[in-house]
């Protein structure tokens, strides 16, 4: 009872940071508001253009999408955690998003110049291309890792970095080639960026989110036991391998499509979960909705940032946030050896 | 060769020597070619008068030698440089995966670049150099300072995150200070590792640096095998461990430095090279070095060299060419070589 209680209190405190942010990214940037023209223009009140164009059109559609990535990443973070009981997994380090986000260059590159024309059909399926490359980052990097019957830890984040390089290289070459109204586009993936939010991307990732985050969150249990060693787990009568090859693939299913819209952001996936278990302790079903509220709350602060910090110039939101990312990393590194 | 004549039983010089006698006219080769063939594709009479009777009036002569020339001629010097330091490094910190594009010295070059570029616009090319170095040393002092703060933070593979991690943060900082100033434009040339923006004259002020790194490493380089056999049987040996360490480190940030300067981030040579070396001619530091240095100038000429024809006519960053030989060796060497053990 008490850890229910627990578990609501924290996801109140984030609902209400979260909301928190969101107004004050809604009502700041290069056209201040006032709260009432911003409410006002929600509910369709006070019908400036001015105000609806930009809350609509601009501000809108990237909070929501900073929201979700960062939700999806968060709970992706965790699901890759447990599955490698490794603290300092996280999909960016692993290169899994720079291989959805390789996948998604190469899939703008064989329609160059016809996105446009592919219109929301081309960005429906880029959740897909960048699902395959995100699968097959993760086989290369399993293949590599693996090795005498066991996942090396340091082996795993060492060959996550070079397969995220080559990957990395890989999107660079072809980004390249592009006509550059593409590149513009691709170069987005090289380092996370949500500028060009608007609401069809926001369509693309939706439907993943939707169908995946339940599928992580009803087997969230299942994590809990993977902590344990391999052959209580299998006593016990679960199909481990089985389980986790449906947690990894929901995982990256949920990497793909935020990738897509957003490009590469590491270290949300590192982040989320951590801060989440020193909230609310050790169970999953209390860990994963945490997480996602963390990396909601990061994502949107670290956008904000990104929009708001130089402007008129824009930070990609990836920078922001490994310039928070990597302290932590490291702080991760020093704790987990004392 | 400088590296000393005497002979002891353990020298296997047979291969080492005709590595040396070969690299020459391998160079001489690479040079000609990299000067015959790019966007436009010169003759080769073209090419020696350009070299005997100068013409500034001449299109021709203009690239030949403004362009094409200093740029295979700093392909060769950073590819030894480069290669080098890797070699160095590897030797002193017995970490198989020490390179210095994987433990921070480029990108502590580059976040000193990138502040230089913001508060000394204008800064001449020896006090790029100079920053330059200074940023090698920074990198390269905050993933060892961090390194051995850790318990085992000096292993091959722990070193490597530690480097890499400390390294995007550095380049993410530069990326940041880029934004906020407006250079990101000029910023990029140096991060995309544009060989063909080397001139004559940065080349001129580069080369006498990076020999003093190179010089050090050579004299380093018999002290470099007894290191590599670990500090124990160094100090044993009557080796002082530690100012042997503080000069080859310093022979690494004046060559990674300058190399830097010059062409920008280029990974992996660093790491790739000394490792083929060491297979070709063993373990001794005093061939080591020297191979190195050439087997490293032949392969970022001939990356370079690449980088002109892989997507032609339009170029490909040479890091690019670099990174798609380099990551297969790299996950090759996680593979083989594993997390605990010594080079």
């Amino acid at each position: 009872m008490r850890k229910k209680k627990r578990l609501f209190g924290t996801l109140s405190v984030f609902a209400l940071l979260i909301v928190v942010t969101i107004y004050i990214s809604l009502t700041n940037g290069a056209f201040d508001m006032t709260v009432g023209e911003v409410v006002g223009t929600l509910l369709g009140t006070n019908d400036d253009p001015r105000f609806e164009l930009i809350i609509f059109d601009f501000r809108l559609p990237r909070i929501v999408i900073a929201a979700l990535v960062g939700m999806g990443l968060g709970v992706a973070g965790t699901v890759i955690q447990g599955i490698t009981r490794n603290g300092l997994a996280d999909s960016g380090i692993l290169g899994i998003n720079a291989g959805a986000g390789a996948a998604i260059v190469i899939f703008m590159f064989f329609f160059q110049g016809q996105i446009s024309d592919l219109g929301t059909m081309g960005i429906m399926l880029q959740p897909i291309f960048g699902l395959v490359g995100g699968l097959i980052a993760a086989l290369t990097i399993y293949f590599f890792s693996f090795k005498g019957g066991r996942l090396d830890t340091e082996r795993l984040l060492l060959t996550g970095i070079a397969i995220g390089s080559g990957f990395g290289a890989l999107s660079l070459y072809l980004s390249l080639k592009m006509k550059s109204a593409d590149f513009e586009m691709a170069t987005v993936w090289i380092s996370g960026s949500i500028y060009n939010a608007n609401w069809i991307y926001i369509l693309s990732m939706l439907p993943w989110l939707l169908i995946l985050v339940p599928v992580v969150f009803q087997k969230a249990h299942l994590l809990d036991l993977f902590q344990l060693e391999e052959a209580t787990v299998t006593s016990i009568g679960v199909k481990v391998e089985r389980e986790k090859s449906i947690l990894l693939l929901a995982s990256i299913g949920i990497i793909s499509s935020c990738v897509s819209v957003s490009g590469s952001i590491s270290f949300i996936g590192l982040m989320a979960p951590h801060i989440a278990r020193s909230l609310v302790g050790t169970r999953h079903r209390s860990i994963i909705p945490v997480s996602g509220a963390v990396g909601m709350l990061l994502v949107l602060i670290a956008d904000f940032i990104a929009k708001t910090a130089f402007a008129p110039n824009e930070i990609p939101v990836g920078i922001v946030v490994s310039i928070i990312g990597v302290p932590y990393f490291l702080y991760l590194l020093v704790k987990r050896k004392q | 060769m400088i590296t000393g004549k005497e002979k002891s039983a353990q020298w296997k010089p047979a291969q080492p020597i005709a590595i040396l006698i070969v690299a020459p006219f391998i160079m001489v080769a690479v040079v000609i070619l990299s000067v015959l063939y790019g966007a436009k594709d010169m003759s080769f009479s073209i090419v020696l008068d350009a070299i005997l009777h100068y013409d500034r009036e001449n299109v021709d002569h203009a690239i030949i030698v403004t362009s094409r020339l200093p740029r295979v001629l700093a392909a060769l010097l950073v590819g030894a440089f480069l290669a080098i330091s890797g070699a160095v490094m590897q030797g002193m910190t017995r970490n198989y995966l020490a390179s210095p594009s994987i433990m921070g010295v480029t990108d502590g070059s580059a976040f000193f670049i990138t502040i230089a570029m913001i508060l000394l616009p204008g800064a001449s090319n020896l006090t790029m150099i100079m920053l330059s170095m200074a940023g090698s040393a920074f990198g390269a002092l905050i993933v060892f300072g961090f390194g051995s703060l850790l318990r085992g933070g000096l292993s091959p593979v722990r070193l490597a995150i530690i480097g890499t991690v400390i390294g995007t943060f550095l380049s993410s900082l530069s990326a940041l200070m880029a934004t906020y100033f407006q250079i990101s434009q000029d910023i990029s040339f140096w991060y995309n590792a544009k060989l063909h923006q080397a001139d004559m004259d940065m080349l001129l002020l580069a080369l006498p640096l990076g020999l003093v790194g190179f010089i050090l490493a050579l004299l380093l380089s018999g002290s470099l095998t007894i290191l590599s056999l670990g500090d124990e049987t160094a100090v044993s040996l009557g080796q002082r461990t530690t100012v042997v360490k503080a000069l080859a480190m310093i022979a690494v940030i004046a060559m990674t430095g300058t190399a830097v300067a010059l062409v920008g981030k280029i990974g992996f040579v660093g790491l790739i090279i000394p490792h083929i070396t060491r297979f070709l001619v063993g373990v001794d530091y005093r061939w080591l070095i020297p191979c190195s240095g050439v087997i490293g100038a032949i392969f970022l000429a001939c990356c370079d060299l690449a980088s002109r024809f892989i997507n032609y006519p339009f170029e490909t960053p040479i890091g690019v060419v670099t990174a798609i030989i380099g990551v297969p060796f790299f996950l090759y060497l996680i593979r083989t070589k594993g997390g605990g053990k010594h080079a």
